[in-house]
């Protein structure tokens, strides 16, 4: 029996190690890509996950607007506009040949549904907000789309890049499209496996004649690190979109594989709650400002892959104030103490910090922990789950919080909606008539010099004193193999590029 | 038959019990399905909120969505997923193959090459090797499974980066490339197994051979090899299979962590993420489904007693 068994164990591995040397078949022109996490829903007007939001986003789907690699809005399904001279009213010519994948051709009957879609409170889009200043929708003809505002709106176009277009048969048709999305973009969708891969195939009828290059893309999931670097060195994935520097520094010089980054938009922060003390003082908020220095920061915690840079981020060349502006962007545990006494306060100061659980953002809350207890504050860190970071945060149930907030190309994305007064994730109780008045007077703002001037004076308000001290700004890296091409990386982390991407056998 | 009606209103206690303690914790874990699908970041009011709440039915008391559920349950309907809206059951269908497939193969691994080691062990008693190896399945129960994974793909990206090891494709696509996936997961999981078993094959091997039935085996003269395998190896598999059969519990366990790390769709990420997304739903199906089969597990294990034992009445 002993003989029997050992005989059969030793067929089986052999037998199992065979089959594993086997070479694997190639699949032609199909671009193999690795991503962290699982896609939560297709839908492109309900999804919130960013897993979601990478696979769909200019490739199944694409807005009226689009944005391009140097983050200015360029035409997409719309290829012109024309503005009328109150600003309350956009007329959009939607391009020739648009087809969805379902066969039918694209009209401005499809429009209008979407844009009432994402207004419908069955549908409960999360990006009901980004459509507020919409009053009505309508087809002038078919191939032609009127949208009158309530009120001018400067960033009106910027988000109806985000905005996809669907047919409109799924117009009050909350499931059908997370499952099976159906849209304008070069891709279409192939097959889901929950957890397994996601793979898109060409859409031969794409109205931008010559693309895709590719045949299609298949989304990986691999949510080990570790994995994702050892299946692109080994040529089995070809592309890592969006990783973060750990692992394009260990990533950095294996043969075959190439790494392209830019500036993130999105920024970090040490997030304060003004209701209460001691940051309801402007004074302790200013020395928690001088407290930090940046600089080390990034080197310590994002292993010198990113910027110091204030509350627009330094890639929105256009918009974004030069960090010299701000005084509390020189370093100074000095001043930091000397703020404190002045503002009464016996030191150390105790204060929680609430760390957002992600590896790189606990690593730089460590740092920041460091630096403030230099400078007279005793800080503790509380690092819980997600869900449960999550609704403390929500409910402002925190001394401060280090977390990361998300960018836009937009100064109002950035701004309104989190330090205007009762803002929907003002989480910090932040209020400050004079920013409320800016921000509301350059979100209907239409005159570029004077908008401007606007968000430089809001800039300017909320640093070193404001609730949020602004950190750093990362670098955004993408790994793929030398054999690809044509992929652009983009500071928003969208993978449009892939229409234009090839890969060499 | 005594047995088996027995044995069923185990089940459904057990089924029951989990299906009330699942409900009950995934929702006492902060942060609700509606938090964790908005996030941080996005811009939403309080309306929207409500209207997300009520779609996904959590504008319920948590009693009355119990029993809804239960009900659901009852007559076959596993509910839906919040996330993709897709049916529970084909989630969990579409997940089961890859688990089963690892948990067979680490089985047919770990249990299988722990009876000829365990049985070496036992007659090298004492010797050099019986102490190499007693070490070594110290070292297979205590390293765990998902380094091991990780420093198992390192070496082998060096020794065959060709191998394209990663990922999962179905039997009925690619047979070979299925099992060569699978393979080095298996491994990683067997491992513990095959250290855990082998140990306990040895010292039921020693014991057997201690017994009065060897002494007089020995006397009648059989060879020694008709004596480890007819005689002592058979009384020494009734606590082998009991084990084996538990640690096919564990096995399901340790399978969430392997499948994370070699990127298997199966079980295992599947209630992961449920649990990460707070997925009520799916978590409890997912949960419910891997009892029963740990339930039944066991039921088999019994059937097996009686087949190695015929002393052994059910």
């Amino acid at each position: 029996m002993a003989r029997f068994l050992t005989t059969t164990a030793l067929a089986l591995t052999m037998g199992l190690a065979a089959a594993a040397l086997l070479p694997a078949t190639s699949q032609a022109q199909v671009l193999q890509a690795a991503v962290d996490a699982s896609p939560a829903g297709l839908d492109p007007h309900i999804i919130t996950a960013f897993s979601s939001f990478q696979v769909v986003n200019g490739s199944i789907y694409e807005g009226l607007t689009g944005i391009d690699k140097d983050l200015h809005v360029v035409p997409a399904l719309a290829q012109s506009w024309t503005l009328s001279a109150d600003g309350k009213s956009y007329v959009f010519k939607l391009v020739s040949g648009a087809t969805f994948h379902d066969g039918k051709p694209l009209e401005a009957a499809d429009v209008v549904a979407s844009l009432n879609r994402v207004l419908s409170k069955d549908i409960a889009s999360p990006l009901a907000s980004r459509l507020a200043a919409m009053e009505k929708a309508s087809a002038v003809d078919a191939g032609t789309v009127e949208v009158t505002l309530k009120e001018p709106s400067a960033p009106f176009l910027t988000a109806l890049a985000s905005i996809a277009i669907v047919p409109r048969a799924f117009e009050a048709d909350k499931d059908g499209l997370q499952r099976k999305p159906v849209g304008t973009g070069p891709f279409k969708f192939k097959e889901w496996q929950p957890n397994g891969f996601i793979e898109l195939e060409k859409h031969a009828g794409y109205w931008n004649k010559g693309q895709p290059k590719l045949d299609g893309v298949k989304f990986n999931i691999i949510p080990e690190s570790a994995t994702r670097q050892v299946g692109l060195s080994s040529g089995q994935y070809a592309l890592l979109p969006n990783i973060d520097a750990a692992t394009a520094l260990q990533l950095k010089g294996r043969p075959n594989v190439k790494i392209a980054d830019t500036l993130e938009l999105a920024y970090t922060l040490v997030g304060m709650n003004t209701s209460k003390p001691p940051f309801d003082n402007p004074k302790v908020r200013e020395a928690l400002n001088y407290a930090l220095n940046r600089q080390e920061i990034v080197q310590a915690a994002l292993f010198g892959a990113g910027v110091p840079g204030g509350p627009l981020s330094p890639a929105l060349k256009q918009w974004a104030l030069d960090v010299k502006e701000f005084p509390c962007f020189t370093p100074s545990a000095a001043k930091a103490q000397e703020l404190l006494k002045a503002a009464g306060i016996t030191t150390p100061v105790a204060v929680t910090l609430l760390v957002l659980p992600r590896q790189d953002i606990r690593d730089i809350a460590q740092v920041v922990q460091a630096q403030l207890n230099k400078a007279g504050f005793k800080a503790e860190l509380k690092i819980p789950e997600l869900g449960q970071f999550v609704q403390d945060w929500r409910n402002s149930n925190f001394d401060a919080f280090v977390s990361t907030n998300a960018g836009s190309i937009d100064p109002d994305d950035y701004f309104y909606r989190t330090f205007r007064t009762a803002g929907s994730t003002n989480v910090f109780k932040y209020s400050n008539p004079e920013i409320d008045g800016l921000l509301d007077a350059a979100r209907i703002e239409t005159d570029q010099a004077k908008r401007k001037a606007s968000y430089n004076r809001v800039q300017s308000l909320l640093t070193c004193d404001g609730p949020a001290a602004f950190m750093t700004y990362g670098q955004l890296f993408t790994a793929m193999r030398t054999n690809v091409s044509g992929f652009d990386i983009v500071a928003n982390r969208s993978l449009f590029s892939l229409s234009t991407t090839m890969q060499a056998r | 038959m005594n047995f088996l009606r027995s044995r069923a209103l185990d089940l459904a206690v057990v089924l029951f019990g989990v299906s009330v303690l699942t409900f009950l914790m995934i929702r006492l874990i902060p942060g609700d399905a509606v938090a964790i699908m908005l996030g941080a970041n996005t811009e939403v009011t309080p309306d929207r909120v409500a209207a997300l709440r009520s779609r996904i039915g959590l504008d319920q008391p948590v009693l009355l969505q119990y029993f809804s559920w239960l009900g659901g349950v009852l007559s076959g309907d596993l509910g839906v997923s919040l996330w993709t809206r897709r049916p529970v059951s084909q989630e969990i269908a579409g997940h089961m193959w890859p688990t089963l497939q690892l948990t067979v193969l680490a089985l047919i691994v770990g249990a299988g090459l722990s009876l000829p080691l365990g049985v070496l062990m036992a007659r090298l008693r004492g010797k050099a090797w019986d102490t190499a190896l007693r070490i070594g399945s110290v070292a297979g129960l205590t390293i765990p499974s998902f380094w091991l994974g990780i420093m198992m793909i390192l070496a082998l990206t060096t020794l065959a980066p060709d191998w394209q090891l990663l990922g999962y494709v179905p039997f009925s696509e690619d047979p070979l490339g299925n099992v060569a996936k699978l393979l080095l997961p298996a491994v990683a999981l067997a491992l513990p197994i095959l250290a855990n078993l082998s140990r306990l094959v040895r010292s039921a091997m020693l014991d057997a051979l201690q017994q009065d039935y060897v002494r007089t085996a020995r006397a009648k003269g059989l060879s020694e090899r008709r004596i480890l395998y007819r005689h002592a190896l058979r009384n020494a598999l009734i606590p082998f299979v009991t084990s084996a059969g538990i640690m096919t519990g564990y096995l399901l366990g340790g399978a969430i962590v392997v499948e994370q790390v070699f990127a298997i769709p199966g079980l295992g990420r599947l209630i992961l993420g449920a649990i990460a997304e707070r997925n009520y739903p799916l978590v409890q199906a997912t949960i419910l489904v891997i009892t029963f089969a740990f339930v039944l597990v066991n039921f088999v294990v019994d059937l097996l007693y009686v087949l190695i034992d015929p002393r052994v009445r059910l």
